[in-house]
């Protein structure tokens, strides 16, 4: 390393072609299988151009034509969450997975799955409806209306704003909830005749009865914090404590081990558990 | 947020009551099952200062005579069988992925599931082996000492501790089943920690590990302590100064004769099987259960 350059060592490294192995599913409900791609190698890609070039050539390592690889990707520079796979068994966006990295690590080949806990679309694609049922759950909003001015609002502190700013972060791309291993899959097969609102009230039922997840209840922490979200707190803690909310979190942790925004997780959980331990206190014994 | 319910079942009762279920489950783990395990292995560990100190102890349990089996009832086994049955169900609710993501915090996660499984099965064989599970005679004669268990008398509790433990099949299972149990409650108080909202950072909860660590590592020196005095106990010795505190004790009147709660071979000869114990009064063992 000290010898060569940088460019001769980066020189050395660079592969002629890329090896890519896709794990497949050609729709909902359908069995997944592996596919082997080459593509060419240039210098600073990321995954999703690895992807675009998979697409343009849709032919196999050896050969054989297939559909194109289908995937999910939005704003490109990871504040979007859309992209999310997991790659070489890691969960995390595509756009910023680099291909020059992902080569150190391991050299052969790049290893491409959809996320684990979220109904196949096609492919790379998956039905992240459910995060964002949580949020739904958990009422993760301030609660303003109306188009008239509120006037300031009121100040908050330097100490609120670095406790809350990281948790604003949240791009809800749903790496917490796949690597969590409380969070189980949940994935419904649309029955005969079955029209899209009823399976939509179906999954959306079925939904509501699993594990809420880190990024909910992370949010719920950020809105009761809010001057104004306040005004819902107990809604929020209600809704922790419901089914399928904060006490099926298990702690593993890997929520925050594999958060991209490394958004402190666990002391959201841990400061939620401490609101419902508080607030169930309250409702046994101040009535 | 209502939705609809399985019709049936136990676990559709444990979904809808989910939180106030699983608080409870946290907290019979720490109060009463933590809290009476801890000073379990210490009573025992004063078999190391010889069976005198430790009978000295048994007797104190014991001494709280017919309410024994309330105390034991309502602060030891159904506390244990709540968290076990519940631990269960919890634990089968989630999916381990350490391969995938083999991250310190998900290796304790799955740990703590597999400890749980091990100290389910070694405190539901252990109170077997050594106490019996239920002191009715029928249960006793016809179950637990054909299959050779219900080992513990109080009144001889060193020596019969000792011969329960001859051999070395019982003695790994206890070893395995002490560091099980100390993992479970050390890891277990770090995550009730972060479900009661007591450490919130993770600056906090890692003092809290280091303070788990040292109390969990402790607690399994005391608990191997107490099974290597128990192996190292001599027998004979013991039964020796069984008697002698057994006699003193029921000639000053502090305790009824009571030959069902000593060793086998102190037994009136004309009872049919004399080398079972038969503990029939509402005065079982509970020290070392």
């Amino acid at each position: 390393m000290i010898a060569a350059t940088p460019e001769v060592a980066k020189e050395r490294r660079k592969p002629q072609k890329i090896n890519v192995r896709i794990l497949r599913q050609d729709a909902p409900g359908k069995p997944q299988y592996w596919e082997r791609h080459q593509v060419d190698y240039e210098p600073d890609m990321n995954v999703i151009s690895v992807l675009q070039k998979v697409a343009a050539q849709s032919k196999t390592s050896d050969g054989s034509a297939v559909a194109p690889v289908s995937w999910d990707c939005g704003c490109l520079e990871e504040v979007c969450g859309s992209c999310t796979m997991v790659i070489n068994g890691r969960v995390r966006q595509s756009c910023s997975a680099l291909v020059d990295r992902l080569l150190e690590q391991a050299p052969e080949e790049i290893e491409l799955r959809p996320m684990n806990k979220f109904p196949v679309v096609r492919d790379l694609m998956v039905d992240r409806s459910r995060l964002f049922r949580a949020l739904q759950r958990v009422k993760a909003w301030v609660p303003v209306d109306g188009y008239y001015d509120m006037g300031a609002g009121p100040k908050i502190s330097r100490d609120d704003q670095e406790r809350d700013y990281p948790l604003s972060q949240c791009m809800s791309c749903g790496c917490c909830l796949d690597a969590c291993p409380q969070f189980t899959k949940i994935e419904l097969q649309r029955q005969p005749n079955e029209s899209e609102d009823d399976l939509k009230k179906r999954r959306n039922e079925a939904y509501d009865e699993g594990f809420v997840g880190p990024h909910a209840i992370s949010q719920a922490m950020l809105f009761n914090s809010n001057p104004v979200g306040k005004n819902m707190a107990d809604e929020r803690l209600e809704a922790l404590m419901a089914p399928g909310g904060i006490q099926a979190c298990g702690n593993a942790q890997n929520c925050v081990s594999v958060c991209p925004k490394q958004i402190p997780l666990t002391t959201s959980i841990a400061r939620a558990g401490r609101a419902v331990t508080v607030y169930a206190l309250k409702k046994i014994f101040d009535r | 947020m209502t939705s609809a319910q399985p019709s049936s079942s136990i676990g559709s009762f444990l979904h809808r009551n989910d939180f106030l279920v699983r608080r409870l489950h946290s907290l019979s783990g720490l109060v009463p099952v933590g809290a009476y395990m801890t000073v379990h292995l210490l009573v025992n560990a004063s078999i190391l200062n010889g069976a005198a100190a430790f009978q000295k102890n048994v007797n104190a349990i014991h001494d709280l005579g017919a309410i024994l089996p309330v105390v034991e009832w309502t602060f030891i086994f159904l506390p244990i069988i709540f968290h076990a049955v519940v631990g269960i169900w919890i634990a089968s609710s989630g999916k381990s992925n350490t391969a995938q993501y083999s991250f310190t915090g998900n290796r304790r996660y799955s740990m703590q599931r597999l400890t749980g499984y091990l100290a389910f099965i070694f405190i539901f064989v252990h109170v077997f082996h050594l106490h019996g599970w239920f002191h009715a005679q029928w249960w006793l004669s016809n179950v637990a000492e054909p299959l050779g268990m219900a080992q513990f008398r109080p009144y001889s509790a060193a020596s019969t501790l000792a011969a329960a433990m001859t051999g070395f099949v019982w003695p790994i299972f206890y070893a395995a089943g002490i560091i099980a149990c100390c993992y479970h409650l050390a890891n277990g108080i770090w995550t009730a920690g972060i479900t009661w909202g007591v450490w919130l950072t993770p600056a906090a909860q890692k003092r809290a590990t280091v303070a788990c660590t040292v109390f969990g590592v402790a607690l399994t020196v005391v608990g191997l302590s107490a099974l290597g005095g128990v192996k190292t106990t001599n027998i004979k010795e013991a039964e020796a100064v069984e008697t002698a505190i057994y006699e003193s004790r029921v000639q000053t009147g502090e305790i009824k004769p009571n030959e069902h709660k000593r060793a086998g071979d102190h037994h009136e000869p004309k009872l049919p099987v004399p080398e079972i114990g038969q503990v029939i009064e509402a005065a079982p063992i509970s020290g070392n259960n």
